[in-house]
């Protein structure tokens, strides 16, 4: 987490539910606790980020490395957002995805409060021919699932050939390469 | 030919041929499987390194549920052997003037059920039939409680009421707290007759022609601080005196039918003049072919009056 966050900022209860059912649907919850956690959250209600950040020390506690556990996670949500959410109708293309996510209707549409914890999700650079991107990412978000958000994203639509994402801690900025 | 026709074929034609833009593309296919593959290999490392420690966590979970069970199954055996102790050997206690005879099974090690014959201030006999909710060491213990409180109250009185609602007056706070209650029938003996409380236990007394049931039921031990009030009724040489639990009328056949008050009560009377452990004997063996399964502890006691 680039910002430790605290009871202002809050999350959309639909990326909870979205971040929920991936998890259950990658079985890392099941039996009654899916079932309560799949109940918890209205789609059109806001929660304290807290309760996301309980979450995941829940879930991923266990895991000696959750890095790998988490980027499929996010990988999975975007899968169900595209195959079986309103994806489909909204990008056609991997590269449209970055536009989305980085415009007002993605990143910024899931999560409020004061500015300078609500963070950024900036596509600085994007370049089709070469198959190249980079992201300004200063959200509260886990890096890793955060990669696998984009990894998911680009590679539904199923155009893209290679998709791949690399975080550089140092200028807080996904490298996206795609073909 | 595109790279999605060659890759449709089973096996690529000796003269297979990609153009240079499709032989790229096919680079990076190729480069985006493997990238996959090292992702779901990280995912399913990750995955399986989980499950191991997982599988860890459970030998040690089943080793400490295997101690604590062993704990438990002391405490058991241990609240077991309180409640034998806690209960009488015979109906010695009674003296010479009284044929008695009980059937007493528990469900479990410790049960809910406790009888008892006591001797009260003025040196008259008496028993009682107690019935603890739930089971288990709990029941025991509140067993013991209550043997010390009548103990106590019978030391002071000879009246069923007034000993009952003094052991009622001292329990009624801890047995609130401990949620716990119980059901009583209590009965003095007196030359000719006899008097009793019944305080939600089952009874039935044949004196003669009179067929008396204790349906005067009071509140439970335990569940209201109120006094109980006693009845005197006649009990002479030959009269038949049953005390009994609700273990054996709440009993149900395969389909779900209650044995009944009514047929524990035809049965005693049935065979009234035959002696008391031959009654007990036919009580339960009617209840034994009656009942589907067994659901609670079950205590019959029948008592004549001999001389």
């Amino acid at each position: 987490m680039s910002v430790p966050p605290n009871d202002s900022l809050m999350i959309s209860g639909i990326f909870l539910a979205g971040f929920a059912q991936s998890c259950v649907n990658l079985n890392i919850v099941a039996g009654q606790r899916a079932t309560r956690l799949l109940a918890n959250y209205e789609f059109g209600a806001w929660y304290p980020y807290g309760q996301f950040r309980e979450l995941q020390v829940n879930f991923f506690e266990a895991y000696s490395n959750g890095a790998p556990i988490l980027e499929r996670v996010g990988i999975e949500m975007m899968r169900a957002w595209y195959h079986f959410g309103p994806g489909k109708d909204i990008v056609k293309t991997g590269v449209d995805f970055l536009h989305f996510q980085t415009g007002s209707q993605g990143y910024a549409s899931v999560v409020k409060g004061p500015v300078h914890e609500v963070g950024s999700f900036v596509l600085e650079d994007v370049n089709s021919e070469r198959g190249y991107a980079r992201i300004l990412s200063t959200t509260p978000f886990d890096r890793d699932m955060e990669r696998g958000v984009l990894i998911g994203g680009m590679s539904a639509p199923g155009d893209l050939d290679f998709v791949d994402v690399t975080y550089d801690r140092a200028s807080n900025c996904y490298i996206v390469e795609f073909h | 030919m595109t790279l999605e026709e060659l890759l449709a074929l089973h096996a690529p034609p000796a003269d297979a041929a990609l153009s240079p833009q499709e032989l790229v593309r096919f680079f990076w296919k190729y480069k985006g499987l493997v990238k996959e593959r090292e992702r779901a290999n990280a995912y399913w490392s990750t995955t399986n390194d989980n499950l191991k420690h997982a599988y860890e966590r459970l030998d040690e979970k089943e080793q400490e549920l295997a101690r604590a069970n062993a704990i438990m199954q002391d405490d058991l055996q241990v609240g077991s052997q309180i409640q034998q102790a806690l209960m009488p050997r015979d109906a010695s206690a009674l003296g010479a003037g009284f044929e008695v005879a009980v059937y007493h099974r528990q469900m479990t090690e410790v049960g809910g059920d406790y009888y008892d014959y006591y001797r009260v201030k003025d040196g008259s006999v008496a028993t009682g039939v107690f019935d603890i909710s739930g089971h288990g060491v709990s029941a025991a213990l509140v067993m013991a409680w209550l043997k010390s409180q009548l103990a106590q109250a019978m030391g002071h009185s000879d009246s069923p009421a007034e000993i009952l609602s003094q052991v009622n007056d001292v329990s009624y706070e801890f047995l609130r707290e401990v949620k716990k209650y119980a059901t009583v029938n209590f009965v003095v003996f007196g030359e000719g007759h006899l008097r009793y409380v019944c305080g939600g236990g089952f009874g039935l007394l044949l004196s003669g022609d009179q067929h008396t049931s204790f349906d005067k039921s009071q509140h439970f031990l335990g569940l209201r601080k109120k006094p109980y009030v006693e009845h005197s009724l006649p009990f002479k040489t030959g009269d038949v005196l049953a005390l009994y639990t609700d273990g054996m009328v709440e009993a149900q056949d395969a389909e779900g039918r209650d044995y009944t008050v009514r047929r524990v009560n035809s049965l005693v009377e049935q065979h009234r003049d035959r002696p008391v452990q031959e009654i007990v004997d036919a009580c339960v063996a009617d209840y034994q072919a009656f009942r589907g399964r067994d659901s609670d502890d079950i205590t019959l006691m029948v008592l004549r009056k001999v001389g």
